[in-house]
């Protein structure tokens, strides 16, 4: 597995609704390949793109924002707390909420997309962390600082008014292989119990043996090249000797006792397999996973293009899950309304397997929604739109 | 994890879905001799399709149309809505419907096409096939290619357009619709625009991990497979891998060159890890394949507990799919 080892493997495509937001991506978060000499170059670009707390929350009355600290081993790590502004009288679900960046990149705004959109669709009170990066803080720094961040929630349970038993840690790329990481240490140091752990496109494995890292080597975004930079800055150069499932989760031998995993991942990316193997090995173990891999799906193609079809149907198959596990009743976002002359099967679920007739997400309920425009509007162009994020 | 028990740990049911599970449990299991029992039984326990479009603006036509060359005649039914204008060329679903390959009808699964033909505007034609064991491959297989190319030939007369001919099926039925596939591809048949794998039925040795944790449990437990295999195949290559790929497609070597795959999956049956494996050699040469493995999900799920939220996410993401592979 030499670094400049090019096998070209044929790879799967782009789905042709992604590939403008591709372009966009490509240009906007990585003009430049990450290399171990441009870590900090890259950091200022992602920064300058990344929006502040107030204009993420611009447009959202309905959620409020406080600045915190908690002490980890390393000492005092920032956090924000994103909240609804009406306190109900239940307990509210929490979720600690992980930001991207491939470990080296972004701080915990990058996530303030993600922290809002718990807030206003759950009600949850959501936690974002800045833990420390590489390579200054390598090894197990930054999951440790994430650790320490849900030690922190659990320990502030009654003052934040959370129910402990919906307790849920979540992100995306890095973000993504963090909450894997704190699902593992919750699990072997007796941390705070889980409801569940989201990995969206996770950044799981650090020895880039799978065939996905093969086939998006120097092409679309969060490639082999950069994916291979950001390990080697948080682990050292391969050959590596023993390194933590803390800091790589798909390190761990044992994935039993984990809490219920959601993976979701592009079809056409590098982290794909790594995520699949990580989802099967729960499933090995007799745990709880769910695994969704998106045909022609670009790393953290979601985000960055939310009016594709994929995109929405991977929104849908999130929010299920959301409520599947924070136990929640109601409607979810509709996916699109039927066909225009499709068969209307009226509001009775006697018919058909009775999937489609009723369902919450059906037409009928859905609020009018455009077909998929072209991907790179105001939408996807960050803000409140903006994706959890990247690697 | 020392013992073998332990090993072996299944995926718990989703808590909507584990009740239903737990009350099919007290059925009496598959054998064969309730397999040939069955033959004489007419009716679908998912409801009977006239009544099912009773009231609806759609059309139900059964047909016999040529079956394979020197085999019997095929029924198919057609559903089609009911104000297809002439000279209009629909997407259509060609369904091919489950029961291990050894049981079943398609009047099974109407319910199934009607909730996609209540999202997109479609031609569905269901078909039926020869059943083993007293017809063991590759009679099935031949069945259910030769009404795919008859639905392909016939198009325009069936108001479809052949260029968005959807192949779908669950269980059994989407073993035989990967299968289509593959022969489509190798004996340069019609192309299809997509093949939509519901938990499909693809490999005979039973050796994946999710085959080890399903023994004894669940809607299609790993007995109940055995038994189908051997139905197919008969003893010698029920488990072997040289089983040929027509009948087993996760026997194929070669995966490249197949049109787009949905692929889909409960977490919590024995079918879970052939199903991700095969999503997953589609993408390792290149190819097209989307796959959802819903958490909890027992075999079939979405028939068996269609008011389970999983039933109904897996559906938004089967319509979302068909979106994609119709654009």
């Amino acid at each position: 597995m030499s670094g400049n080892a090019r096998d070209h493997l044929a790879a799967p495509p782009y789905d042709p609704q992604l590939t403008d937001a591709l372009s966009w991506f490509k240009a906007t978060f990585e003009p430049i390949p990450l290399l171990p000499g441009n870590i900090q170059e890259n950091r200022d670009i992602v920064a300058a793109i990344t929006p502040t707390l107030a204009a993420a929350m611009e447009r959202h009355d309905g959620v409020v924002s406080s600045e915190r600290v908690a002490v980890g081993p390393r000492g005092e790590i920032e956090l924000t707390v994103v909240e609804p502004v009406v306190r109900t009288e239940a307990a509210r679900p929490a979720a600690l909420v992980i930001h991207g960046g491939g470990l080296v990149l972004g701080d915990r705004f990058f996530a303030a997309g993600e922290a809002i959109g718990l807030t206003e669709r759950y009600g949850a009170v959501a936690v974002l962390v800045e833990y420390r990066r590489a390579p200054e803080f390598p090894g197990t720094a930054p999951v440790e600082d994430c650790h320490a961040a849900l030690t922190w929630i659990a320990e502030h349970a009654a003052e934040l008014h959370l129910d402990p038993e919906r307790l849920v840690v979540t992100g995306f790329s890095a973000g993504g292989g963090l909450s894997a990481g704190v699902a593992l240490m919750a699990r072997d140091l007796g941390g705070p119990r889980l409801a569940g752990q989201l990995l969206g496109c996770p950044m799981l494995d650090d020895r880039d043996a799978t065939v996905s890292t093969r086939q998006y080597d120097g092409i679309g975004v969060w490639d082999r090249t950069n994916n291979r930079t950001a390990w080697s800055a948080v682990l050292g150069e391969e050959p590596r000797g023993e390194v933590s499932p803390y800091a790589a989760p798909a390190r761990a031998t044992d994935l039993s006792g984990l809490p219920p995993a959601f993976v979701d991942v592009g079809g056409a990316e590098v982290f794909r397999d790594e995520a699949i193997d990580y989802a099967s090995r729960i499933w090995a173990a007799g745990g709880s996973a769910e695994l969704h891999v998106w045909d022609g799906g670009f790393h953290g193609f979601a985000g960055f293009a939310p009016e594709a079809w994929a995109s929405r149907a991977s929104a849908v198959a999130t929010d299920s899950w959301w409520r599947r596990v924070l136990r929640l009743d109601g409607a979810g976002p509709a996916l699109v309304p039927a066909e225009e002359g499709a068969v209307a099967l009226g509001g009775d679920a006697a018919v058909g397997t009775g999937a489609g007739a009723g369902a919450d997400v059906g037409a009928a309920a859905a609020p009018p929604v455009a077909g998929p425009s072209a991907p790179g509007g105001e939408a996807a162009r960050g803000g409140d739109a903006a994706p959890s994020g990247i690697a | 994890m020392s013992t073998t028990e332990q090993r072996f740990v299944p995926v718990p049911f989703d808590p909507e879905v584990a009740p239903i599970v737990e009350a099919m449990g007290a059925a009496p299991a598959m054998s064969l001799e309730s397999i040939l029992a069955s033959r004489g039984e007419t009716g679908s326990p998912f409801g009977d399709p006239a009544e099912l479009v009773k009231g609806l603006p759609i059309t139900l036509e059964d047909r016999v149309i040529p079956g394979p060359a020197g085999a019997p005649d095929l029924e198919i039914t057609i559903l089609t809505p009911s104000d297809l204008t002439p000279g209009e060329a629909l997407p259509a679903l060609y369904n091919i419907h489950g029961g291990g390959m050894v049981v079943g009808h398609r009047s099974w699964e109407t319910g199934r096409l009607l909730d996609l033909m209540s999202r997109h505007r479609v031609v569905c034609v269901n078909v039926e096939y020869r059943l083993a064991p007293e017809d063991p491959y590759p009679a099935g297989a031949e069945d259910v290619y030769a009404g795919f190319v008859w639905t392909h030939a016939n198009a325009a007369s069936l108001g479809i357009d052949p260029e968005k001919i959807v192949v779908m099926g669950g269980s059994a039925g989407g073993g035989f619709t990967a299968a289509v596939a593959l022969m489509a591809r190798d004996r340069r048949g019609p192309v299809m625009a997509g093949q939509l794998l519901l938990c499909p039925m693809i490999d005979n040795t039973g050796t994946t991990v999710s085959a080890q944790q399903y023994r004894g449990l669940g809607t299609w437990t790993r007995e109940a497979n055995d038994l189908a295999w051997t139905c197919v195949l008969g003893e010698e290559l029920a488990f072997s891998t040289d089983a040929l790929e027509y009948a087993a497609p996760s026997r194929a070597t070669d995966l490249s060159g197949l049109p787009a795959a949905f692929i889909e999956v409960g977490a919590a049956e024995t079918f879970r890890d052939e199903d991700v494996e095969y999503a997953s050699r589609i993408w390792a040469v290149g190819g097209r394949a989307e796959l959802h493995v819903w958490d909890g999900g027992c075999h079939g799920f979405d028939m068996y507990a269609p008011e389970a939220r999983i039933s109904r996410a897996a559906l938004d993401a089967r319509d979302s799919w068909l979106r994609r592979v119709w654009a």
